[in-house]
């Protein structure tokens, strides 16, 4: 038990070590990782629309329309009002830099 | 079974959490920070592989008492004999080989929360898994009715799959005309809301297709209205099934004697039913057991890291957690959330283990689609954000993750069925792939 007294010390010099080793992770990657269940880890299927590599303008604006046109024609109408728009462009701008076939079509 | 030392766990908590509070030591470079998952299901799978994924070369050992996870999703369509139980057997192979992820083959029986070790018992012998971080997804563990002789080999309740979704296949498929198919409604919060509803719709519809004159399945629900999709099971009840289906509210369960198939409510009595689907009230997995539970449990967590109050290090997910939410507006028990869950959960984990504080820019969604007849579904979408809960009066009362949207299928059709099958297994692959 008594060699624990010293780990704040180690701690503090840890933190330091790790801090510079470890970058944060990619902004909107947890939120986007919350479509995966029905398009795919990373977006990249299986499930609906492939969205990896998709443009991140092309998007917002595909889920920015879902959530605003006042209709609601299926669940992922439904689960485009889940998010507010800052969280739309963050995870429009993660999805758009994951390899995969979403920009094809 | 709790084979967890109580109180043991709770004298030794304080010097665990002064520990875990802090990041890890100074031989995090060298030494990979280790990662212990209990509970391979949607949760625990779900956690083992993100944590894999996003962290930097973290250990993760994951394990489930059986060699593969067979999946509730879908698990009625088993019991109707549309699908097979291949079809929803999931295994851990792509977990190990896309993943790196170490899986082991036993039952957790006992957490030392000072210690940081977690002992498993495997075919050969007891193992005792050192973490730095815990996380639970055992799922849920069953309460006994009140009074009777409950015998959950002689009335199946198909609630975890499996041989019990065998069970009541072979059941539902001995029905002749005239027999009765009584299943109960478990209290909230439950496994899975719709799920019930669900199975009493395909059940019906599998008796008036195999025209089974006279066979009825009722509904005894101990709850006072349909819990989840009230539109769509309301219309499945009354016009679809109309007839098939008797909806019993505010059916509070007292007495169950499985060798009769009978079963005391305080809204119905039925002796000697053909069969009986007696789904009892839930509580956490019993290795969450020893954690500060709720009054119906469950495991309170914090909504950005899935800790336990007092146990930084040890989180719950899934089906064994109780989300702090808003009035009337809980967050549903469901594969698709112990998902999404277990993604929030993994991120703070990283996180953590790189001396960072958890990202407070988390959502959460949930979806269901419920097979309504053997060709036709509907779905449920619900959708959660970290920030002010509130109470019934709409006051803040505190912090959590706030439904800021819900719907169901306005139509009940085809298209949702197929698409049942695209989300499941792309649900399953994020999952277990
Ligand atoms: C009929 C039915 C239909 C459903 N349909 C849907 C649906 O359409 N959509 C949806 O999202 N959800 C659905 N669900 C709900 C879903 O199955 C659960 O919510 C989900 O499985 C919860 O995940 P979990 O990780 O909490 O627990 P589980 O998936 O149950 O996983 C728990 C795992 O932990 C293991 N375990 C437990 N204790 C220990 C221990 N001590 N040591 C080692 N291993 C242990 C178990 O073997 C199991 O594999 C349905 C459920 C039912 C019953
Ligand atoms: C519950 C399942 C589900 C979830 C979760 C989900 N989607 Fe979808 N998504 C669908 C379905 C189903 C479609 C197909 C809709 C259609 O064809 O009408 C779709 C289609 C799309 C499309 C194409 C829309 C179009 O105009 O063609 C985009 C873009 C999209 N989703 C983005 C997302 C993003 C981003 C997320 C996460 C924030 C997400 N989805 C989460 C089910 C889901």
């Amino acid at each position: 038990m008594q060699h624990k007294l010293f780990l704040p010390i180690a701690l503090a010099l840890g933190l330091a070590v790790a801090g510079s080793a470890i970058a944060a992770p990619p902004a909107g990657r947890l939120l986007a990782s919350q479509c995966a269940q029905c398009h795919g880890t990373n977006g990249n299927g299986p499930g609906f629309d492939e969205l990896a590599g998709k443009s991140a303008r092309e998007l917002r604006d595909e889920l920015l329309e879902m959530k605003y046109r006042g209709r609601v024609e299926g669940i992922m109408d439904r689960q485009a009002h889940g998010y507010n728009d800052a969280q739309i462009q963050l995870i429009a701008d993660y999805l758009s830099a994951q390899p995969g076939g979403g920009g094809g079509d | 079974m709790q084979t967890l030392n109580r109180r043991q766990f709770l004298k030794l908590a304080g010097v665990a959490s002064a520990l875990a509070a802090l990041p890890r030591a100074v031989g995090a470079a060298t030494t990979p920070a280790r990662v212990v998952v209990v509970g391979g299901g949607f949760g625990g799978a779900t956690a083992a592989k993100y944590i894999r994924m996003w962290g930097d070369n973290v250990q993760v050992t994951l394990v489930d008492t059986n060699a593969t996870h067979i999946s509730c999703i879908l698990s009625n369509l088993v019991m109707t004999g549309a699908l097979s139980m291949s079809r929803i057997t999931l295994g851990y192979s792509a977990l190990k080989t896309n993943h790196g992820v170490n899986v082991l083959q036993g039952r957790a029986v006992a957490i030392d929360g000072a210690g940081n070790t977690v002992t498993v018992s495997t075919a050969s012998g007891n193992r005792v898994l050192p973490y730095d971080h815990l996380v639970l997804s055992p799922g849920i563990d069953f309460i006994a009715p009140p009074a009777g002789a409950w015998d959950a080999n002689l009335t199946p309740h198909a609630w975890q799959a499996g041989a019990q979704t065998t069970l009541l296949k072979n059941q539902l498929a001995a029905m002749r005309n005239g027999d009765l198919f009584v299943m109960t409604v478990p209290k909230s919060p439950y496994r899975c809301p719709p799920g019930p509803y669900e199975r009493a719709c395909v059940a019906a519809d599998y008796l008036k297709r195999k025209g089974r004159v006279g066979a009825k399945v009722i509904v005894l629900d101990a709850n006072a209205s349909i819990q989840a999709e009230p539109v769509a099971f309301g219309e499945a009840f009354n016009v679809t099934h109309a007839g098939m289906i008797e909806y019993v509210p505010n059916a509070t369960v007292q007495s169950v004697v499985s060798s009769t198939r009978s079963i005391v409510t305080s809204a119905r009595t039925v002796n000697n039913a053909k069969v009986l689907n007696f789904i009892p009230n839930q509580k956490a997995g019993a290795i969450a057991a020893g954690l500060p539970l709720n009054a119906q449990g469950f495991v309170p967590v914090n909504p950005l890291t899935y800790g336990v109050a007092g146990y930084p290090n040890i989180h719950v997910i899934g089906d064994a957690c109780a989300v702090p939410a808003s009035d009337n507006k809980a967050v549903p028990k469901s594969g698709h959330m112990a998902n999404s869950e277990a993604k929030v959960c993994a991120d703070a984990i990283v996180r953590a283990l790189a001396g960072e504080a958890p990202d407070d820019n988390v959502t959460t969604n949930s979806a269901c689609y419920s097979p309504i007849t053997a060709r036709t579904a509907s779905w449920l979408s619900a959708n959660y954000n970290y920030g002010d809960i509130y109470d019934a009066a709409g006051n803040v009362k505190g912090k959590g993750m706030h439904r800021v949207d819900l719907g169901e299928a306005d139509i009940i059709g085809g298209d949702n069925y197929e698409d049942m099958f695209t989300w499941a297994d792309s649900l399953f692959a994020d999952s277990f792939m």
